[in-house]
């Protein structure tokens, strides 16, 4: 059990040392800054995904999250689409947004009692038709350079992206550490039905962490639009894959109970350092979605409890 | 009598739909109009039908987006060269990674919607890697030389008209009539009692894998010859539609109740409704929104809930 615990943390060492025998320039300053600057948007995205798979559930409505919330960001600051000039104060409201979408995707997962899979695969799809629909399929450029060093300004040459994401990872400890909320979550993912009679109140929690996810979405999607200058229904995509691999690389278990937002730190860098070795190494792009997908599959047949599954479906 | 009433209600939405846009456009009904559609719809249905098997077990197959881009790109790659061995190399393409999923599945004991999304990255990579990362058109002459079967017609209407039909007939053989397809709807109602009576759960799992595996490659195969090119991102809007049109004609994703026509049904429906989003002045864009909607609300009705004791 101890050991299993640290499997993430030697697959990284690990995996950085590999890395650096066959490419020199990964062990440098500015690789590493690139290293911590690629993972903010993933790190922010996981830390409300580890709480829905610390339950069992998933969350499938990443990328419609997060796309609308770029473009509900997008269009709120200096853009060329709106007359909209709210600066930093989109950053809240996209949060405020993607919470409110959370919240859509608990109530229908718990109100009408279907899986979350079908639930926020739904949802995640009425978000992509939103975001595309509501721009007839083009951009809003965001022309407000200000606000854009939320994510590409710099102090200490560390983008400030890098910061808002440890922010969001100590966020994430303190509601899993010091809150009810956190404990209700590995009490509903280990047992349901104990949880239940020992008096959690397991439909608010699973809506409220679908809620608290749809927020870290939304700070992603904020981020994103900062880090690319515009917002589309486009603008996801890839994320969800990157984040669930990330959430089970580190050793959370999909059958829930099992895990920790710092887990899902390891794992984001892992998915990162794997990504940034391969660019190193001239590995052509397209090949990483397939070692993604290896590596989920590698990750959660690892992690996963198989006494507790006699029927997989 | 109530279950003949549930498996009615599609087929009743699907004539209220027809009749409706009647209404309001009388040339709908016009019989190429309504031949179009159906054609338009075969490819989404060829989909749609292997992995109503994998849903009548109580799993899902996330893949066959990817799946079929794959196939299309394989077709379109090597049928300059290869000829007819390009469609083989291809539909061997789309059972081998239903394959690796059921594998998966089985021996890595990994819940499908996870093995699933895992092998749609691989093969999409695989898509990448034998489109050489761009979109690869089919000439006019490897078109009428291999896929006529697909895009030509016969008896003035169109092949892809036939080749779902030929589905339709075959996979409802094999659902109604086969050992397999009994296997299948047992497994799906109750998985526990079929393992007890000492029958080989995986492999019925693995055969429904590889059948979506090869469904979706054979509806990429149609749809890159219909298009004229193979991409790796051909299909990338159909996954939603194709569960939709499982769960829409009346397949449960809780397992055990099911048929290949429901799907044919629902099919149907989803493009009727395609049809009638556009006259009434929806986007294409918007449509989404719409189908999204449509799959929440169907998987909640046609769910069986005795089954699952607590909902995910």
């Amino acid at each position: 059990m101890k050991l299993r615990a640290f499997a993430p943390i030697a697959v990284l060492v690990l995996l950085c040392l590999m890395i650096a025998v066959f490419s020199p320039n990964f062990l440098s300053v500015s690789n590493a800054i690139r290293i911590l600057n690629a993972a903010a948007i993933p790190m922010v995205l996981v830390m409300g995904a580890t709480f829905v798979i610390l339950m069992g559930s998933i969350d499938l409505s990443v990328e419609g999250v997060v796309s609308l919330t770029a473009v509900v960001t997008a269009s709120l600051v200096q853009n060329n689409l709106t007359s909209a000039d709210l600066g930093y104060w989109a950053v809240p409201i996209a949060m405020l947004a993607g919470g409110a979408i959370g919240a859509v995707n608990g109530a229908t997962h718990v109100l009408m009692r279907i899986p979350s899979f079908m639930a926020t695969l739904g949802i995640g799809f009425v978000c992509l038709g939103i975001s595309t629909a509501a721009l007839g399929g083009f951009p809003v450029r965001i022309a407000d350079r200000e606000f854009r060093n939320i994510t590409l300004g710099r102090t200490f040459d560390i983008p400030h992206g890098v910061y808002i994401a440890l922010a969001a990872v100590i966020v994430a400890y303190i509601i899993q550490q010091r809150t009810r909320l956190g404990r209700w979550v590995y009490a509903i993912g280990t047992d349901e039905t104990t949880a239940r009679q020992s008096g959690v109140p397991v439909e608010r929690t699973r809506i409220l962490v679908f809620a608290l996810a749809g927020i870290f979405s939304g700070l992603a999607g904020a981020l994103a639009a900062a880090q690319l200058g515009q917002g589309h229904g486009l603008i996801a995509s890839g994320r969800l894959f990157t984040t669930v691999t990330a959430v089970v690389v580190g050793g959370t278990a999909l059958s829930g109970g099992v895990g920790s937002v710092l887990n899902s730190v390891v794992g984001v860098l892992i998915v990162v350092v794997l990504t940034n070795g391969m660019v190193l190494m001239g590995v052509p792009p397209f090949v990483q979605q397939g070692v993604q997908g290896l590596l989920i599959i590698v990750a959660v047949s690892l992690a996963l409890d198989r006494r507790l599954l006699s029927v997989v479906k | 009598m109530k279950e003949r009433i549930r498996d009615l209600v599609p087929v009743a939405a699907l004539f209220l739909l027809v009749f409706g846009i009647a209404g309001y456009s009388p040339g709908f009904m016009r019989p190429d109009n309504l031949l179009t559609l159906t054609a338009d719809t075969m490819t989404l249905f060829l989909m749609a039908s292997g992995v109503t098997f994998v849903i009548m077990l109580g799993s899902i197959d996330l893949s066959i987006q990817g799946v079929a881009s794959m196939t299309s790109c394989i077709v379109a790659a090597m049928l300059p060269e290869y000829g007819a061995l390009a469609l083989a190399v291809a539909l061997a393409a789309g059972a081998l990674s239903g394959l690796a999923s059921g594998l998966v599945v089985n021996y890595l004991r990994i819940p499908s919607f996870v093995a699933t999304l895992a092998v749609g990255g691989i093969v999409t990579s695989v898509a990448y890697w034998a489109s050489d990362t761009r979109s690869v058109y089919i000439s006019q002459e490897d078109q009428d030389a291999w896929l006529d079967w697909a895009t030509g017609n016969f008896l003035g209407i169109d092949n892809e008209i036939w080749t779902g039909l030929v589905a339709l007939v075959l996979l409802t053989v094999l659902l109604s009539f086969t050992r397999f397809g009994r296997m299948v709807r047992a497994v799906g109602s109750q998985e526990r009692a079929v393992i007890a009576s000492g029958i080989d759960v995986d492999r019925v799992k693995l055969a429904a894998f590889v059948l979506s595996g090869f469904m979706a490659g054979l509806a990429g195969v149609v749809m890159g010859a219909r298009l004229g090119s193979g991409s790796p991102t051909l299909a990338n809007e159909f996954l939603l539609p194709a569960i939709a049109c499982v769960i829409v004609g009346g397949t449960a994703i809780t397992g055990g109740v099911g048929a290949v026509w429901k799907t044919f049904v629902g099919a149907l429906i989803v493009a009727v409704v395609r049809i009638g989003m556009t006259f009434v002045g929806v986007t294409v864009f918007a449509q989404q929104i719409v189908f999204g909607l449509v799959l929440v609300l169907a998987v909640a009705i046609t769910m069986d809930r005795s089954k699952v004791a607590t909902v995910k």
